[in-house]
């Protein structure tokens, strides 16, 4: 047949683009489109990632790029040696079917999609070297698999009791290696000023998602939950300055929205925290659900937000090692990660993040060959029961498909939530 | 002169193909299938005959293929459209160079045929559960649209944003997915192209299941569409091979099968 229209086959780097940008768009596109009273300023974070992860607009070019796999990398330590922190967590379908090929099929699409991102070797901002803590079992071998594909890995101890001394002082000590280590390889030296600035920098950034998340704890919703993951999903890779800049504009709309009275929530609808493996984009398959449902997200407590967040370097000696000390102790002893043992913080904090926001009920995603949150699901459950919070317990994977049954059972979730509200009154 | 009749019957039209003894396609016939495959079938035929100023005498042997293909009593032989499709696929083929994959997209159903260096089928793969990614999802997508099935492909090539794929495998669920995405002021190039490459990449996974080998021939109806074409080239990297005639390669290949079998017959 002759052809009308002439065009060359796609290379499979520009297939894969395509495959990425149009997972991306997707969503985008949900979000921009399929919710009432759309916040302005969340077009930053819109745009951002469509030029990011469709349009593959690199952002820091010229920076040295240290890739962090997971949130317990500091990242003051690397701004503060001129170089940015990239996170790698991966949430895209098309990286998971191609890390399918590297990990084992029992693993968790988080660790295949970051393995099959460096098996493509597709990025808008490739990371230059890698910090791998060595937190879960499938997280620490992805390491090594990235490290076959040539790139250069370096492991982070990371102790997996948090509460001992024993591990204290062995992150601390874990840490002030990787400071060497890197400042080695940026050929900077790590200096109080440098790294002063930067701790002071990087609580700014906290303190303005503490500041999102008070308009959250309302009665009336001004942000979906949604919205939030773009947000804290964009502190992975977005230019630090310009993420602050768009989190004070998208503050003012919230106050001007409250004025307003323009808000995301309906009169009945269920509050939810959200819990679990950590919602990373373009993987927001079940809060989606839980907002095209009538739930409005107005907590989590995943690695890819509050847990990133929540607490903030307290520092009372202003010495590069004891500045350094205390980031160690800030990043093992807040994380809530079910990766330590025991379960108690968890679920402490679950409890806690309920009460401050007066939520109705709780949404515990497990990504399918999740070992440590499949194994602390129970002793939440049960907690939970104990104070008489409903929860709905989810397992979960990147595919596209799974959509009706996943509908179903969060639907019968938040109307069960609406049921309980209205007796109640 | 002796003639030899193909006749397919699918679920949505029905394509008869008449050629000679030594092969060469003389004309051929496509029309819906409506309710009365038998009926229709014979008409087409009758029709096709008067145009190509064949008398029905001279048609010596006809072999029936498709859905419907034992409801044409008057049939000589009756074969799988697999069969037929294979055969079809490798005579249109010639200056293509060997088959060994067909994909072929049918009104409600579509397939990949695996053949081995003789040209038999040693494997294939079929999607007939319902209409996603078949000619019919085509069809509700234009009309949706509001446009002409034929006016797709230009569509595809003037897409400029990202492709909006839809994800729904049904296709009452795509229509409203797509009557989204037009409320929501997307291009319809831009959806087009999505829906294009939401196709490709389901026939490209059934594909997979026989083994994408080299030698890719891709026909039925929707291979007119040159913007599905380009989408699963894309998706396979590879390119694929697109007769003259994509819509009756089936009935072709019954109508050699005539020839094969009639010369069998009298030796
Ligand atoms: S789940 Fe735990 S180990 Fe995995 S990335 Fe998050 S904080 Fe790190
Ligand atoms: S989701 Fe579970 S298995 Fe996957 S990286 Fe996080 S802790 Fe590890």
């Amino acid at each position: 047949m002759t052809s009308k229209f002439k065009h060359d086959i796609e290379s499979p780097l520009q297939k894969q683009n395509r495959h990425k940008a149009m997972e991306a768009i997707r969503i985008i596109n949900t979000l921009k489109d399929d919710f009432k009273n759309p916040i302005e300023s969340m077009n930053y974070f819109y745009k951002l990632f469509e030029d990011v992860f469709c349009n593959q607009k690199s952002l820091h070019d010229g920076k040295l790029k240290v890739g962090t796999m997971c949130i317990q990398i500091p990242s003051e330590i690397i701004y503060a040696l001129d170089a940015v922190p990239i996170r790698l967590c991966n949430g895209f379908y098309s990286d998971d079917e191609i890390g399918s090929d590297y990990m084992p099929q029992k693993s968790c699409p988080l660790v295949r999609s970051t393995v099959g991102h460096f098996a493509s070797g597709n990025f808008s901002d490739k990371p230059h070297l890698i910090y791998s803590p060595t937190t879960c079992d499938q997280k620490t071998k992805a390491g090594v698999t990235i490290e076959s594909f040539g790139y250069e890995v370096v492991d982070v101890d990371f102790p997996r009791v948090k509460d001992s001394e024993i591990s204290r002082e062995y992150f601390r000590r874990s840490i002030r290696e990787f400071a060497i280590d890197l400042s080695k390889k940026t050929g900077n030296k790590l200096n109080k000023k440098s790294l002063k600035q930067s701790i002071a920098k990087i609580g700014y950034a906290q303190s303005l998602y503490h500041k999102l998340c008070e308009y959250r704890k309302k009665k009336n919703i001004v942000i979906s939950g949604n919205d939030m993951f773009f947000v804290t999903n964009a502190f992975f890779f977005d230019k630090i300055d310009s993420w602050i800049d768009a989190c004070e504009n998208l503050l003012k709309e919230c106050k001007q929205r409250e004025d307003e009275n323009l808000f995301v929530n309906g009169k009945i609808s269920p509050r939810i925290v959200y819990t679990g493996s950590p919602p990373i984009f373009p993987n927001y398959k079940v809060p989606i659900v839980i907002e095209e449902s009538d739930g409005i997200i107005v907590a989590d407590e995943t690695c890819s937000s509050n847990r990133m967040f929540n607490d903030r370097v307290a520092v009372d000696e202003w010495f590069v090692n004891d500045m350094l000390d205390s980031m160690a102790d800030k990043y093992l002893k807040a994380c809530t990660c079910p990766i330590f043992t025991k379960n108690d913080d968890r679920i402490r904090r679950i409890i806690d993040l309920v009460k401050t926001y007066s939520a109705d009920g709780v949404v515990y995603q497990s990504f399918a060959g999740c070992t440590v949150y499949e194994a602390e699901q129970r002793s939440v459950l049960e907690a939970m029961e104990k104070e008489g919070i409903p929860i709905l317990y989810i397992e979960s994977d990147y595919s596209p498909s799974q959509g009706g049954q996943l509908t179903t059972r969060v639907e019968a979730f938040i109307e069960s939530l609406k049921t309980r509200k209205r007796i109640k009154k | 002169m002796k003639y030899f009749v193909g006749i397919d019957i699918g679920s949505t039209s029905i394509k008869i193909s008449i050629i000679d003894e030594k092969k060469n396609l003389i004309g051929s016939k496509t029309s819906a299938s409506g309710s009365m495959f038998y009926k229709y079938a014979q008409e087409t035929l009758d029709l096709l005959l008067k145009e190509l100023e064949i008398s029905p005498k001279d048609v010596v042997y006809t072999v029936s293929t498709g859905y419907g293909r034992k409801l044409y009593k008057e049939a000589d032989e009756n074969i799988s459209e697999i069969t037929a499709n294979a055969i079809g696929a490798r005579a249109s083929a010639k200056e293509f160079g060997e088959i060994k994959t067909i994909i072929n997209i049918g009104g409600q159903d579509s397939k990949a045929i695996s053949l081995d260096n003789d040209g038999n089928v040693t494997n294939f793969a079929m999607n007939d559960r319902c209409a996603a990614g078949t000619g019919k999802f085509l069809d509700v997508v234009a009309l949706k649209l509001e446009m002409g099935v034929d006016e797709l492909g230009e569509k595809h090539f003037k897409a400029k944003g990202t492709p909006l794929g839809v994800s729904s495998t049904c296709a009452v669920f795509a229509e409203s997915e797509i009557i989204g995405l037009l409320g929501n002021n997307h291009s319809v190039e831009d959806i087009v192209c999505g829906v294009h490459y939401s196709i490709a990449k389901r026939i490209v996974k059934l594909v997979k299941r026989v083994g994408v080998k080299e030698g890719i021939y891709f026909d039925g109806g929707p291979a007119l569409n040159e913007g599905l074409v380009n989408a699963i080239e894309n998706e396979l990297g590879k390119r694929v091979f697109i007769p003259k005639f994509p819509q009756v390669t089936t009935s072709y290949g019954a109508a050699i099968m005539g020839v094969d079998s009639f010369l069998y017959d009298q030796n």
